[in-house]
């Protein structure tokens, strides 16, 4: 199987993210591959321990290629970076544009990635990028079973009350959710292997894409400004020892909170 | 010229879901600030009596009524949606942020070659009549503001409890649509569904959410909890490191590699209020912390604080609340 | 345009993986591994099997032969985790390969060197005694020629890892009268029904790091073959252990420095979250201070580790003499542990009260940090050699 997956350099969630101004955000220098993508690359490299075939790994990124090099540490035998200052400032449907312009002229039986980047938290690119393709696509998926014949997948997809079953052609785009896999840790061969890594770098033109539809001129949604999260102000404490606080606290939540 | 505010309206075993009412809520709000219309869109079968639940949310209820769109695929929702709105032209389609809302909308946002803004917290429409949403970024520790300066339809999926679920008071005409889903071959096909346990509100959706966190020592202590989720009729969440002792299902984990939750109100039991979990919940209405160390982190995110033994609270709690609520 | 003080891209990558590597396998078990005195080998051979363990070994025995700057890097996020742990696999990766590496013949490297990088086979270094420690002139271990090799007896304390081990490289005196000059070297594995070898003794307690068991290793006139002798030369057994001692001395300052940061970190989220008189304590000028001193020694320290480190890997480019280098890594290790002891002390002074409790991390760091005042030698002993050094200059 031809297994292409999306893959993000986003910071680390314990990375200290912070609103500078309303048009910036401070972000600390620590980044990882967005986690939901690392489960994707385990749920390819599975599919290719099963089936054979090949495992690439694709990134929209103009400065760093760690995400590649994870990839291939773990396992993936090629990796592309997309890159060109005309990328800039893309939305989620610019990205899409450029991978689907890439995807398209690519062998691919199956495109995987994460469910979202734990940057924007969209979840966008992938749905945007199979609708550009014409394949179809699933979200959010925690099982994931190819069929021998390879021309559709079983996919377990986690809902609102529980978890549904559906049966999708292939070739399609699948996101991951957390709990498809646990991702391996790279070995050491990899990670060398990764650090020599030759990696393919692709730019607008090649993509023949207009780069009115992508970077800041094709945004369909504008960040307008940055806030903080919102503050809440000192918590009321009840003071009385037990059992008075519980009555005193029940009397607060329903005559002053009004929440019973 | 686009104009009305839509609503993809989701429904389960026969009733509409509460996210898809509180956004016919909001739209109706938004309506009359632009003096515009309200469009309710329903897909499925037999919805008669859905169409009679939203009835007085929206000005027109648009439904496809196919044995093709029932259950939910992204192919045949996809078709339907795109050819409804093209035909309408709505100014603004909202959604839930729910799995089938962020499944479909950003499909749908690029077939139409539109804005969309996913999984809001906040949403405004401004007096050009666009949207302004407001939705978290990096895991919940930034807000950001965003707009769809010019395509239509404005779109957004909106986390439940975001907006107030208000009185019906309109009155809607059904529009019987049909949309040429013989053209297309859906590609997914549903196989079947395992529910999860019983017969519970996933934490994502629930009013009202307890947290469980370490302090509760025991498993054996549930039983506790649960009886307090009863009378307050919310669903239980936990932390991770009750997850990782194997005493409840990851399925209702709290913050950071959990779920983000905003519920009306919250409890938090005997957990310290670590900044993972902190996040997960900082968009809950009203948070109630309940520690027996009175310096517990989770204090500084609450409203309202008590420093004692859970074990000891939460059956007082619960007594006193069915009083309250007027039960027995 | 020399002086180029960042990392490669490469070595950036190496440093995540190994850092999320560490932060799966062993950091949620920190706590428990260190207060536990039980080794976990289901992780060793996870990590083993990784291939870290080859790190600093040729690629034809399965190693990584990674540069001294790079096998830094490993031991500054390896020690973030489990002291315990840490130390058993320095052990196994430096100490007690490097003699086989350097000195057995091509049998005894297939047969110990090929499983020790992959965990299969526990290798140690032996050299504290009853009565020496820092002191190796006192060394006691006999070795007497015997007919086709060695007869060896004597017991070395303070063996990390020593009880479980499979191999040991082990210091010996031919001639207890003369010192430093008689000694050597020894391979000596563990005894079986087939081979002479060395018995497991009294486990020794540890303070912190609990999960690499410690203890003595027995040698009661254990004969081992003329092969088992590591070296060139008789008696140049100093001078081999110079070899290692700039990257031992090194990697114990970064294994300060881990423990440091960590330390650091951890009170940089508890004094902006704790409130006393109605602020978070960092408002406070004197909790400031704290930050601020340790903060810009531990920036001083890491690079002057990680200079010395270039310096190992450069000898040709860094114009010092061996000599001179010594004394860097000596003072480097000095500095980085000095430091490491301060900040963990600073560090319980910031909790008050819940340093004392062992729900916080910040116990563990203050037991930890105290092993790297003597790995390698008592700072008052280098201190003292430092001093007269500098003053001959």
């Amino acid at each position: 199987m031809n297994i292409y997956v999306l893959v993000k350099y986003v910071p680390d969630t314990e990375a200290i993210v912070k609103v500078a101004s309303e048009s910036e955000l401070e972000i600390e220098n620590k980044y990882f591959t967005s986690y939901f993508d690392e489960v994707a690359i385990e749920e390819a490299l599975k599919l290719k321990e099963k089936f054979g075939g090949k495992v690439t790994v694709v990134t929209v990124d103009n400065k760093k290629i760690d995400a590649l090099r994870r990839g291939i540490a773990m396992g993936a035998d090629e990796a592309v970076q997309i890159t060109d200052p005309g990328l800039e400032e893309s939305d989620p449907f610019g990205i899409a544009r450029a991978l689907a312009a890439f995807l398209q002229k690519e062998p691919y039986d199956l495109i995987l990635c994460g469910r979202q980047a734990m940057d924007d938290d969209a979840g966008v690119v992938g749905p945007a990028t199979a609708e550009l393709l014409g394949i179809p696509h699933a979200s959010a998926i925690l099982g994931l079973d190819v069929a021998d014949d390879g021309k559709s997948a079983r996919v377990d997809r986690q809902i609102e009350g529980g978890k549904e079953h559906i049966r999708c052609s292939l070739p399609a785009l699948l996101t991951a959710q957390k709990g498809l896999n646990v991702p391996r840790i790279p070995q050491v061969m990899g990670m060398m292997k990764a650090m020599k890594a030759d990696v393919r770098k692709v730019d607008l033109t090649e993509l023949g894409v207009d780069p009115a539809m992508v970077g800041a001129s094709g945004q369909k949604v504008r960040v307008l400004k940055y806030e903080p999260p919102p503050q809440r102000s000192s918590a009321t404490m009840v003071e009385e020892d037990f059992p008075e606080n519980v009555k005193h606290l029940v009397k607060l939540l329903q005559e002053e909170a009004k929440v019973l | 010229m686009a104009q009305g505010i839509w609503v993809f309206v989701e429904h389960a075993d026969g009733a509409i879901r509460k996210v898809s009412l509180e956004l016919l809520s909001a739209a109706c709000g938004f309506a009359k600030k632009t003096n515009g219309t309200v469009g309710a869109v329903l897909f499925g079968t037999g919805m008669d009596s859905m169409v009679e639940q939203v009835t007085g949310y929206a000005d027109r209820i648009y439904v496809v009524d196919d044995e093709r769109l029932s259950p939910y695929t992204a192919d045949g929702y996809t078709l339907a949606l795109t050819h409804l709105a093209r035909e309408d032209t709505p100014a603004i389609l909202l959604a839930g942020s729910t799995s089938m809302g962020r499944d479909l909308f950003p499909r749908v946002a690029m077939r139409l070659e539109t804005g969309l803004a996913p999984d809001c917290t906040g949403l405004e429409v401004a007096d050009d009549g666009k949207l302004v949403a407001t939705r978290p970024i990096y895991g919940g520790k930034v807000f950001c503001k965003v707009s769809i300066p010019d395509s239509y339809p404005q779109m957004a999926t909106v986390r439940p409890n975001t907006f107030p679920l208000e009185e019906p008071n309109r009155s809607g005409e059904r529009v019987q649509i049909d949309a040429p889903l013989q053209e297309i071959d859906i590609r997914q096909k549903v196989e079947g569904f395992d529910k999860a346990g019983q017969e519970k509100v996933d934490i994502t959706e629930a009013e009202v959410v307890i947290g469980v966190g370490r302090g509760i020592k025991d498993p054996a202590n549930f039983k506790a909890v649960k009886e307090l989720a009863d009378v307050l009729g919310a669903t239980i969440g936990v932390t991770r490191a009750v997850v990782d002792n194997g005493w409840w299902d990851v399925n209702d984990q709290i913050g950071k590699s959990g779920k983000n939750i905003s519920a009306r109100l919250y409890f938090a039991f005997g957990l310290s209020g670590a900044i993972h979990h902190v996040l997960g919940i900082q968009t809950c209405k009203t948070v109630v912390a309940v520690n027996s160390d009175p310096n517990a982190l989770i204090f500084n995110y609450a409203d309202y604080g008590l420093v004692g033994d859970m074990t000891q609270v939460i059956p007082a709690l619960k007594e006193h609340i069915a009083k309250a609520k007027g039960e027995v | 345009m020399a002086l180029d003080f960042t990392f490669t891209d490469e070595q950036e990558f190496f440093r995540q993986t190994i850092r999320d590597t560490v932060d799966r396998l062993i950091v949620p078990r920190a706590q428990e591994l260190d207060d536990t005195e039980e080794w976990p080998e289901d992780i060793w051979k996870e990590f083993a099997s990784l291939g870290w363990l080859g790190l600093r070994h040729e690629e034809g025995y399965g190693g990584m032969n990674q540069p001294v700057v790079n096998q830094m890097i490993f031991y500054e996020e390896l020690y973030r985790g489990s002291l315990g742990f840490a130390m058993a696999v320095t052990m196994q990766v430096l100490m007690g390969t490097y003699f086989i590496k350097r000195f057995a013949n091509e049998e005894i490297k297939q047969r110990l060197l090929v499983p020790a990088i992959k965990g299969d086979k526990k290798c140690v270094i032996c050299f504290t005694e009853d009565q020496s420690g820092s002191d190796l002139a006192g060394t006691r271990t006999l070795a007497t020629k015997v007919d086709g090799g060695w007869q060896i007896n004597g017991t070395k304390q303070w063996v990390t890892q020593g009880p479980l081990a499979d191999v040991a490289t082990v210091l010996c005196t031919v001639d207890p009268s003369q010192g430093l000059k008689a000694l050597n070297f020894f391979l000596i594995e563990k005894k079986t029904e087939d081979r002479d070898g060395f018995l497991p003794g009294q486990i020794l307690h540890k303070v912190g790091g609990r999960c690499a068991i410690t203890g003595e290793l027995v040698l009661d006139n254990v004969f081992v073959p003329e092969e088992n002798l590591l070296g060139e030369e008789l008696n140049k057994g100093v001078t081999y252990a110079g070899e290692i001692l700039n990257e031992v001395r090194i990697m114990t300052g970064m294994s300060a420095l881990a423990i440091s940061k960590c330390a650091l970190e951890d009170c940089r989220e508890y004094a902006n979250n704790r409130v006393a008189f109605g602020n978070p304590i960092g408002n406070y000028q004197l909790i400031r201070e704290k930050f601020a001193r340790c903060w810009a020694w531990y920036e001083a320290a890491r690079t002057q580790c990680y200079k010395c480190a270039w310096m190992i890997d450069n000898p040709d480019n860094c114009r010092v003499t061996p000599r001179e280098l010594l004394e860097l890594c000596m003072a480097a290790k000095f500095h980085a542990t000095e430091l490491c002891v301060t900040t963990v002390e600073e560090a319980m002074r910031i909790y008050g009260g819940n340093s004392f409790c062992t729900e916080y991390p910040v116990q563990r760091y203050w037991k930890n940090a105290m092993y790297a005042l003597f790995g390698g030698g008592t700072h008052e002993v280098m201190k003292d050699y430092l001093g007269r050094m500098y003053l001959r200059k």
